[in-house]
């Protein structure tokens, strides 16, 4: 086609407006006010230096750098090499190596000007956030560490759970212009070959210029982008992303991004909190099942109200009718606009939160819950029933752990809204086997959306709504095909935990 | 994908038609009385609850004015078995809906008219609910639907609760759905509570029987429905008061009353049925009982031997009539093998009917007898 030829040259002209060569890098990078370049003669030996002050670690170049240019054994760029107590210090005429390792933050070091022979010395900066507690993914249990923007800070947290040389992770860059550095990790004889391969063949095949954070890879590499369900989990907690990798998952993490993505990942992960691993399993199984209901109840109740106030007033147990016809009595819409527009009140309460900075935040509280609450009700705009609707499920949804999910489920409300108006229940029942189907059609990485449902894993359900103790789940999960499907000896773990006897003095 | 995306928005958007029912703009009939004036024409009188009269709760004196009280009755001379909300749609300030009618009733003249129209087209309505009561009014139905009483809820609510609550006691289960097993149903016949109107108060006085579609006789008080109660189904609460002296009475509350019916002989000229009634039950009323201490004669079998007379006498008069509200026809049908069901009605009235009451008295309150 001539517009794909048209892209294809445009894309020849960005290569060829690359430097050629290194006086053509360095002519092209004087002009920068961050940039230094200067000659240093010691004796007979001079060489050019060049680093870029907003990148390099200052203080380790002084001390640890410079002065063995001043050592009179030095003559020639091997003797620095040999000389320079700096690990992975290497040699090159490569000009595009030069000019990226430059760009991060090396030192170049060349003995004339125009030489295309470099010694490049690593001094990154490596300036970050410290590692502080999850801000998003809050939990009252386990560990409060959070993954930071360095990627190696959060390479180093992951491996501090896992001390073995199994783990492994391999390095990629994305991004035409950005060379942004991406890791897969995973454990080498758990996770499964074929999604390791998917995984990277994905990342590879990525055709982009820059790239920022793992949500907006998590849209870029998922099954179906078009989805408004997340195909992938993003967590910024190493414990559960080091759980996610003993079970045989992939995690990959993105230079600057303080998120790690686990693939492949099933619906139900996203209704799991962390925190409950770490209660005992009947009250984890009673949180999970509330959160189930939550998600029911928050999808389901404002269609249901339109449909049956609209439509099918027969349903309505004759002792509510009093209530809820005295409070629509005022109200001058119809069902279906006045569920619309506290949806939007709703909304634009959540969205002004979020966007607000946190000491203002409070104010939008006051706002919602006061002002907009009663005193809409009091102007007749809606009625008290669906307020109380409205406020619950608003509250259940945000019980999804995961608040990409919560935002999913609080959208596909709307379309369940419009179909309840205008085919009542039938268009609930429609609206939902449309979105079941969507499911059920549904892969992440390949894999089944709703796996221990659909198809069903009976082993795979005792870890999804609901939580058996950790001795009855010897597997790793069906769905992920792990390598070593067992975390452990069955029949050793009930022998151990044995019949409970009864002390000889109690 | 566009294709189907254009089919399923034609689908949507051109179908949107049908009619809606937004519960605050419709007028929903919750009682409705059929008054037989002979000629095969009827009153017909629907009463609707009023919810906007007492104001709206919670709008806090701001936004629009409570709505003005609606309609809350209104009354037409129509045909036999004819809708009647859509009969009084002139006379409807909403649309009339029937979806949540709770109570239908009929006067003596029009059940011993027959009913066939309007209990077919009752049945024939998918709109409203199975759990409705049908009630027999003692005088004119609209006289009371439209009377004032003492309270100050709705009548249909009134009459329903009256009913639900006094089939909890004395008065057998009966609403829509088990009148209409037994009319159409073999072998039975149905029945329906009677309901009248004593100045400003509403009492459920007995229970009517039907010869199918026609009434064909009644039994008065809760004293008797009892009776009928123990013979139909098996049931907790409710009391019977004997009378075991001049001015001496003991009530037996019901913990658990159990029929047993054992048929011998169905296809005979006169079968055999054997009921066997027990009854577990307390006494706490009754300070004569106090008087005497054996129980085991005076009360319990006394008791156990009043309630046989008065059942006895209770099916030979529904043989004697040839009307069958226990529904023994059924039970013969499902003790026999072969059942020869169309002399049914011919051996009905000569069956042999045998009945043994069992009473245990589990308790008679905290104070001994002296």
């Amino acid at each position: 086609m001539f517009w794909n030829k048209r892209k294809n040259q445009e894309m020849k002209q960005d290569e060829s407006a690359a430097p050629k060569t290194m006086t053509d890098l360095l002519l092209r990078l004087k002009d920068h006010p961050d940039f230094s370049h200067y000659r240093h003669s010691r004796g007979s030996f001079q060489c050019w230096i060049s680093f870029f002050n907003s990148l390099v670690n200052v203080e380790s170049v002084h001390r640890d750098v410079l002065p063995f240019l001043y050592d009179e054994h030095v003559h020639s760029l091997s003797d620095i090499q040999e000389r320079i107590p700096v690990e992975k210090v290497e040699q090159t005429t490569d000009l595009k190596t030069v000019q990226s390792k430059l760009m991060e933050g090396s030192i170049i070091i060349q003995e004339r000007e125009d030489s295309p022979k470099c010694l490049i010395v690593p001094t990154v900066l490596r300036e970050s956030r410290q590692v502080e507690p999850p801000e998003v993914e809050t939990s009252v249990f386990g560990p409060k560490e959070s993954f930071v923007e360095a990627l190696d800070t959060n390479i180093s947290l992951m491996r501090k759970h896992i001390p073995i040389p199994q783990f492994t992770i391999e390095q990629m860059r994305i991004g035409k212009i950005s060379n942004t550095r991406v890791c897969i990790a995973y454990i080498d004889g758990v996770a499964s070959k074929e999604n390791v391969n998917t995984v990277r063949q994905r990342l590879q095949d990525l055709e982009l210029d820059h790239l920022t954070d793992t949500s907006a890879l998590s849209q870029l590499v998922a099954d179906n982008s078009h989805s408004p369900f997340p195909q992938f989990i993003d967590t910024e907690r190493p414990d559960r992303t080091v759980n996610a990798l003993y079970e045989g998952k992939v995690a990959v993490l993105v230079d600057g991004s303080p998120n790690a993505l686990m693939l492949p990942t099933t619906i139900i992960e996203f209704f799991i909190a962390f925190d409950d691993y770490f209660i005992s399993w009947y009250i984890a199984t009673f949180t999970r099942l509330l959160r189930l209901f939550a998600v029911a109840f928050s999808v389901f109740s404002s269609p249901m109200y339109v449909a049956v106030l609209t439509y099918h007033y027969q349903l309505i147990p004759i002792d509510l009718l009093g209530s809820l016809i005295t409070s629509r009595s005022v109200v001058p819409f119809s069902p279906m606009a006045e569920a619309l527009v506290l949806e939007l009140m709703i909304e634009l309460l959540r969205e002004a939160g979020a966007r607000l900075p946190t000491k203002v935040g409070q104010t939008i509280g006051i706002v919602g819950g006061i002002v907009i609450g009663t005193a809409s009700v009091q102007a007749g705009l809606t009625s008290n029933v669906l307020l109380i609707l409205i406020g619950m499920s608003a509250l259940a949804a945000f019980t999804t752990p995961s608040y990409r999910m919560g935002t999913t489920i609080r959208f596909i409300r709307f379309p369940f809204i419009l179909a309840a108006q205008l085919w009542g229940m039938l268009g609930i029942a429609l609206c939902f086997a449309y979105f079941v189907s969507h499911l059920l059609k549904q892969t992440s990485l390949g894999r089944p959306y709703i796996e221990p449902i659909y198809p069903l894993r009976l082993t795979d359900l005792r870890d999804s709504f609901i939580r058996l103790p950790n001795t009855s789940q010897p597997e790793r999960p069906m769905l992920l095909r792990p390598e070593d499907a067992g975390r452990f000896n069955k029949k050793r773990a009930k022998q151990k935990v044995g019949k409970q006897k009864t002390d000889i003095d109690e | 994908m566009k294709k189907s995306l254009v089919i399923i928005m034609m689908l949507m958007l051109l179908s949107g038609c049908i009619e809606d029912n937004i519960i605050d703009d419709i007028l929903m009939a919750e009682a409705e009385g059929y008054d037989y004036i002979g000629n095969n024409q009827v009153i017909g009188t629907i009463t609707t609850p009023n919810y906007a009269q007492g104001g709206v709760s919670g709008s806090g004196g701001g936004g629009l004015p409570a709505t003005a009280s609606m309609m809350s009755s209104a009354t037409t001379v129509t045909y036999d078995g004819r809708s009647l909300a859509e009969n009084l749609q002139p006379k409807g300030q909403k649309k009339i809906k029937v979806g949540k009618l709770r109570i239908m009733l009929f006067n003596e003249a029009l059940l011993k008219h027959g009913f066939e129209k309007t209990i077919h087209f009752r049945n024939q309505d998918p709109e409203v609910g199975r759990d409705m009561y049908l009630a027999m009014v003692d005088g004119s139905t609209k006289d009371l639907l439209t009377a004032t009483y003492q309270t100050a809820i709705p009548i249909s609510r009134y009459v329903y609760d009256l009913i639900f609550q006094n089939q909890q006691q004395n008065f057998p289960k009966n609403n829509l759905s088990t009148f209409l097993y037994s009319y159409y149903g073999r072998y039975a016949d149905p029945m329906m509570p009677i309901i009248k109107r004593e100045k400003d108060h509403i009492v459920l006085t007995g229970i009517m029987f039907f010869k199918h579609d026609k009434y064909a006789g009644r039994i008065n008080g809760q004293q008797k429905a009892f009776i009928f109660k123990t013979l139909v189904e098996n049931f907790k609460f409710g009391f019977y008061d004997y009378t075991f002296q001049q001015n001496e009475h003991a009530v037996l509350e019901n913990v658990s009353s159990s029929r047993q019916y054992v048929v011998k002989n169905g296809n005979s000229a006169t079968p055999d049925i054997f009921a066997t009634i027990r009854i577990t039950g307390y006494v706490r009323q009754g300070s004569p009982l106090l008087k005497t201490k054996d129980y085991n004669s005076t009360i319990k079998r006394g008791m156990e031997k009043d309630l046989e007379k008065q059942i006895k006498k209770m099916v030979a008069g529904f043989q004697k009539s040839g009307i069958d509200p226990i529904e023994l026809g059924q039970i013969v049908r499902s003790y026999t093998r072969h059942f020869d069901g169309a002399s049914w009605s011919d051996r009905y009235p000569n069956a042999r009917f045998h009945v043994k009451t069992k009473i245990n008295i589990v308790e008679t309150g905290v104070s001994q007898p002296r």
